[in-house]
């Protein structure tokens, strides 16, 4: 059976001429709380019921992609020192996939509305975002979107296209969902219960400083390699028991860094670095917050500069209010930078620069590709992407 | 009373606080000049340490100067810490270049400093220095093996400080009596300013002089400074500098006059004086090098006329600041003696004339000894 590609039927269209709308495209099932009042062997509709979700899916609700508008006079909202704030779903899905996995994530956002008018061109984004994290936005248009293709309008019709070869797009190139995400990083949760928002918003405000992770359950962390990581953040509010505890001190003899909750480790640090104390353990060193883990956007920044930007997976320049998404093939010797702009119109010329010697370097957009060539920079390869609007991937090959 | 001066009318307080250090150009005490040396050198490679090393000779040697001394290095990394003039690095367009930061300690470690702090502050974060080199793209520990005891510091906030130190302006200042400063400001015996050669949307020209404004802490002098305190991490530019929006958090310095002008070209030209004179430069080399015309952050700011990338490919050094930045501004193919209204200064006071009528130094480069390369020789035209 083929994989289900929602969209949001409309209340307002009764008639079943307008499935002809969604023929030739991606889209194969209709999707609602309600079902039109036709029935149709060729879009079957699917409920969206959380309590109930269709089988293989999972469902969240998700934000509208983009950089958060001002809301008020004053200003835009910002994050807590002052950068624009990202409404984004990468950790929605990423997190959906990690504790339910197997499921495909549908994200059932729409257009802010209200009094907002919703340009029809920034319908792509939501699509782009959630396909380049394995998952479908349950595609939906809005009232003025709606009216527009009625009425066959040039705008609307071309940013419909463009909606539905962003699909094609994707559709084309699945091998990528299981691509597995490059990282310098891992981090243990059980992702729920005391240290559920700490969690949460450590993976949501993660990509900001393009900080790579990878995510493990607590269930699955005594039994998951942590081979490649340089360090291994404990989040959870209490320190570390049993089976994990081993497993962890032996990452931390082997030479690497565990970052764990107070009272993981007793006596005097031997060095203090962004409000840790470190403890040497074996060939490597545990690190415990000074005081305790209150603020997710400052344990994000206090994590990243005990790792280091040294080995940061991936360098990134001029991209603002962007997202890096570094996965590599298990199978060959591919990796794959996908890159999601939240802000409107395109980013400066992005520069993205690596440590690993990757031998080609292909520039992926939704409508072209090409080869480009890197050069070599004082910390490894840089790779000229140019500017990106909507999204773009570059695909490295070693 | 009223006056007119540029595109905006003055009134009679406005003019009198204007006029405290001859805005009219009243007679200035006699600045100091001394020596500046220029050289050619093509590329960042061995040749930087070489051309450095000569010019400290053509200047007097810096053996007296940094011998058993602890030395500060106020280098420019300004701006956002990923941004980038297209996909040129900053190194090349705005920052000082590490080639040219790693030659200087070199030989400012061969002269026999005891410590040298490589400084800078961040307005967008307190990470160490070193965080901010491997953001911008550069491995530091080119720098910290460059000479023995060298270490860095971003001083945009307390840093390893446990408190801030204050600068205290001789006279009293222009804008401000005195500075609160990260400790390195004040721990060191002598201080180096590396900049870039490069024009400043705002203030006409970015050099020697303009590099020390980095050194005001972002959590002090920044847009997330507190009002009853200093914020415990910087963010934001230094707005009420530009501005006069705000004044310092309570028990820091406040400004002399707050009903002064709050204009840019007014302001930043004489807090960069009042910084300059709070804690006077030892040495000030200029990296023109590479660079980029037109302005000085391309992502952050609108520019005067085309960016270009270009490759003068001089250096620049002295010990007085203002004669150094005078030369580099005549290779530039500006009139170190223009004022406002003329280039590079269309919308700014001259911040050289308002060092020179401080008495830091000469602008007039016909009182200038240049050593090495001539003016006329280096000479690399901005706006041709």
């Amino acid at each position: 059976m083929a994989e289900l590609i929602p969209f949001r039927w409309p209340a307002e269209w009764k008639d079943v001429s307008k499935l002809d709308l969604l023929r030739g495209t991606p889209i194969n099932c209709l999707a609602g709380e309600t079902a039109p009042p036709f029935t149709s062997a060729d879009f079957p509709f699917v409920k969206l019921d959380p309590e109930h979700p269709p089988k293989g899916v999972t469902l969240r609700e998700g934000v509208w992609p983009r950089v958060a508008p001002a809301t008020k006079k004053e200003g835009a909202p910002a994050g807590p020192t002052g950068d624009a704030w990202v409404d984004s779903n990468a950790w929605v899905v990423r997190l959906a996939h990690l504790m339910e996995p197997g499921t495909t994530v549908w994200l059932t956002e729409q257009a802010p509305g209200g009094n907002e008018v919703t340009s029809m061109d920034s319908f792509v984004k939501p699509i782009a975002e959630a396909e380049a994290f394995g998952a479908h936005w349950v595609i939906a248009l809005d009232r003025i979107f709606r009216e527009e293709l009625e009425q066959s309008s040039e705008a609307a019709v071309r940013s419909w296209r463009r909606m539905m070869s962003t699909l094609k797009f994707f559709a084309g190139r699945r091998d990528w969902r299981s691509w597995e995400p490059v990282a310098a990083l891992a981090i243990v949760s059980s992702f729920e219960g005391d240290g559920k928002l700490m969690s949460e918003e450590f993976l949501n405000l993660a990509p900001r400083r393009h900080l790579a992770y990878r995510a493990i359950r607590l269930a699955d962390g005594p039994a998951t390699s942590f081979e490649g990581m340089k360090a291994v953040l404990y989040l959870e509010p209490e320190p570390p028991q049993g089976e994990m505890r081993t497993k962890l001190f032996d990452f931390a003899r082997g030479g690497g860094l565990v970052i764990a909750p107070k009272g993981t480790v007793t006596g005097s640090a031997v060095e203090r670095k962004a409000e840790h104390g470190l403890w040497p353990v074996g060939n490597g060193r545990v690190a415990m917050p000074l005081g305790g883990w209150d603020d997710p956007f400052l344990l994000v920044a206090q994590v990243h500069l005990l790792l280091g930007h040294r080995d940061d997976v991936v360098r990134v320049w001029n991209a603002g209010s962007t997202d890096t998404y570094f996965v590599a093939s298990k199978t060959d010797r591919k990796a794959l930078v996908h890159l999601i702009p939240y802000a409107d119109g395109s980013t400066q010329p992005i520069t993205l620069g690596f440590r690993e010697p990757y031998r080609s370097a292909r520039i992926i957009r939704l409508d072209a590709e090409k080869v480009v060539k890197s050069s070599k920079g004082p910390l490894g390869m840089e790779i000229p992407v140019g500017e990106v609007a909507d999204y773009a991937a570059v695909l490295l090959e070693l | 009373m009223r006056g007119e001066i540029s595109s905006r009318l003055w009134n009679r307080r406005e003019l009198l606080a204007g006029g405290a250090i001859g805005l009219f150009g009243a007679a200035a005490t006699a600045a100091p000049s001394a020596k500046v040396a220029v050289a050619r050198c093509a590329a960042y490679d061995a040749g930087v340490l070489a051309a450095l090393r000569t010019m400290f000779d053509q200047i007097g040697g810096i053996g007296p100067l940094a011998a058993g001394k602890t030395v500060a290095v106020k280098i420019n990394m300004s701006g956002p810490v990923r941004a980038r003039t297209g996909y040129r690095p900053a190194w090349y367009t705005h920052w000082s270049h590490p080639a040219v930061i790693g030659a200087a300690v070199h030989l400012i470690g061969e002269a026999g400093a005891s410590r040298i702090r490589i400084v800078e502050s961040s307005s967008y974060d307190d990470h160490p220095l070193e965080e901010n080199f491997l953001l911008g793209g550069w491995e530091p520990d080119d720098l910290l093996k460059a000479a023995r005891n060298v270490e860095m510091e971003n001083t945009s906030f307390l840093g390893k400080g446990k408190r801030y130190s204050q600068l205290k302006v001789p006279g009293g200042g222009l804008i401000y009596p005195a500075f609160d400063v990260n400790h390195s400001y004040v721990d060191c015996d002598v201080l180096v300013s590396i900049a870039k050669l490069k024009e400043h949307c705002n203030t006409g020209v970015s050099l020697s002089l303009k590099n020390m404004v980095g050194a005001a802490p972002g959590a002090v002098y920044g847009d997330a400074a507190g009002y009853d305190a200093p914020a415990l991490r910087p963010f934001g530019a230094l707005t009420m500098f530009h501005t006069g929006s705000r004044q310092p958090p309570e028990g820091t310095p406040a400004e002399k006059d707050p009903n002064s002008p709050r204009e840019y070209g007014h302001r930043v030209p004489r807090i960069t004086v009042d910084i300059v004179r709070s804690r006077p430069i030892d040495l000030a080399i200029i990296d023109g090098i590479e660079t980029q015309t037109a302005m000085e952050t391309a992502a952050e700011q609108p520019a005067k006329g085309p960016v270009r990338m270009v490759r003068p490919g001089i250096l620049v050094a002295g010990r007085n600041p203002v004669c150094t930045d005078a030369v580099a501004m005549a290779i530039m193919g500006f009139d170190p003696m223009a004022d406002r209204g003329a280039a590079p200064f269309e919308t700014s006071d001259s911040t050289l004339r308002l060092a020179e009528e401080a008495g830091i130094g000469s602008r007039d480069t016909r009182t200038i000894e240049v050593a090495g390369v001539t003016i006329r020789e280096a000479r690399f035209p901005f706006r041709a």
